[in-house]
């Protein structure tokens, strides 16, 4: 009965012994704590214009006047096909999506998608009317000096 | 019966008026707006306001456009006549984008409306062209 209640005291008191070596081991140390970035690295460098080009399309309505007016509304349509495609490249898409799943079944699939910008400076290219499609080629360049204001 | 002074004093009140009035309507500002939506790849709609400023506008000359006037001082008969470089001249002030597409079933519809705001214009017209110049 001596020996065990002795043996207890000194198992105690090591393991107390340990704990406080490691507290001030804990104190002493220098934690760095790392965090992940998430700073993207910049696209846009100070000399060093970038060029977005992209191709519109547009379809000429059923009935017109004239293949002129055909030409002039499907290319209307093509720029601001074109216009959509820069503001989807430089800013962004917002994508919702939703699906019905009913008894197993996929029974309607919805994707919405939605953009919003202001471009400014682009300019046509290139124009090509076939078939009653048009298609557009349009350019915008970005410089780094556009957004520092 | 009125009184001489008292006619007067209409009379200043009706020649002020016509004055404000034309020193405001001859001032060569407008301003213009134009908007167009694209509905599943074909034009859907297009309208392009023009009225005269009836107060001065703020803001100074950034982009000009020379247009053919053929000596005609209306500005919107100038843009009839020059619609395409007009409408080009819009699209590089920069135009507000907005596009909603939805796919249901693998059936797809989108709407694109692309608008300028109401801007400020100023316009010098001279005997044979027409200088645009928008203001910010």
């Amino acid at each position: 009965m001596r020996y065990s209640l002795i043996l207890i005291v000194l198992l105690t008191s090591s393991l107390f012994s340990d704990t406080e070596q490691t507290m001030e081991n804990m104190e002493n140390a220098n934690v760095t704590v790392v965090c992940p970035t998430t700073e993207a690295p910049s696209v846009l460098e100070e000399n060093k214009d970038i060029r977005i080009s992209v191709v519109g399309q547009g379809v000429a309505p059923m009935h017109t006047a004239s293949p002129a007016q055909a030409y002039a509304l499907a290319k209307r349509a093509a720029v601001a096909d074109a216009y959509r495609l820069i503001a989807e490249k430089v800013k962004g898409v917002r994508v919702e999506g939703d699906d019905l799943i009913k008894n197993m079944m996929v029974k309607r699939s919805t994707v919405r998608t939605t953009v919003k910008a202001m471009v400014k400076n682009a300019s046509v290219v290139e124009t090509q009317f076939k078939d009653g499609l048009c298609e557009v080629e349009m350019e915008v360049s970005l410089s780094y000096s556009d957004f520092t204001h | 019966m009125r009184s001489r002074d008292g006619s007067f004093t209409i009379l200043l009140r009706f020649y002020t008026l016509i004055l404000f009035n034309t020193l405001t309507l001859s001032a060569s500002e407008y301003l213009i707006s134009y908007r167009y939506i694209v509905k599943d790849a074909i034009l859907y709609n297009e309208s392009l306001q023009i009225s005269q400023a009836m107060q001065k506008c703020q803001g100074s000359m950034q982009k000009t456009l020379l247009l053919d006037s053929n000596g005609t001082k209306n500005l919107q008969k100038i843009v009839s006549l020059n619609h395409e470089k007009f409408i080009s001249f819009i699209n590089s002030i920069g135009l507000d984008i907005s596009h909603k597409e939805s796919s249901v079933n693998f059936q797809n519809h989108s709407t694109t409306i692309l608008t300028l705001p109401t801007t400020c214009f100023k316009v010098d017209f001279n005997d044979n062209f027409a200088k645009i110049s928008s203001l910010k």
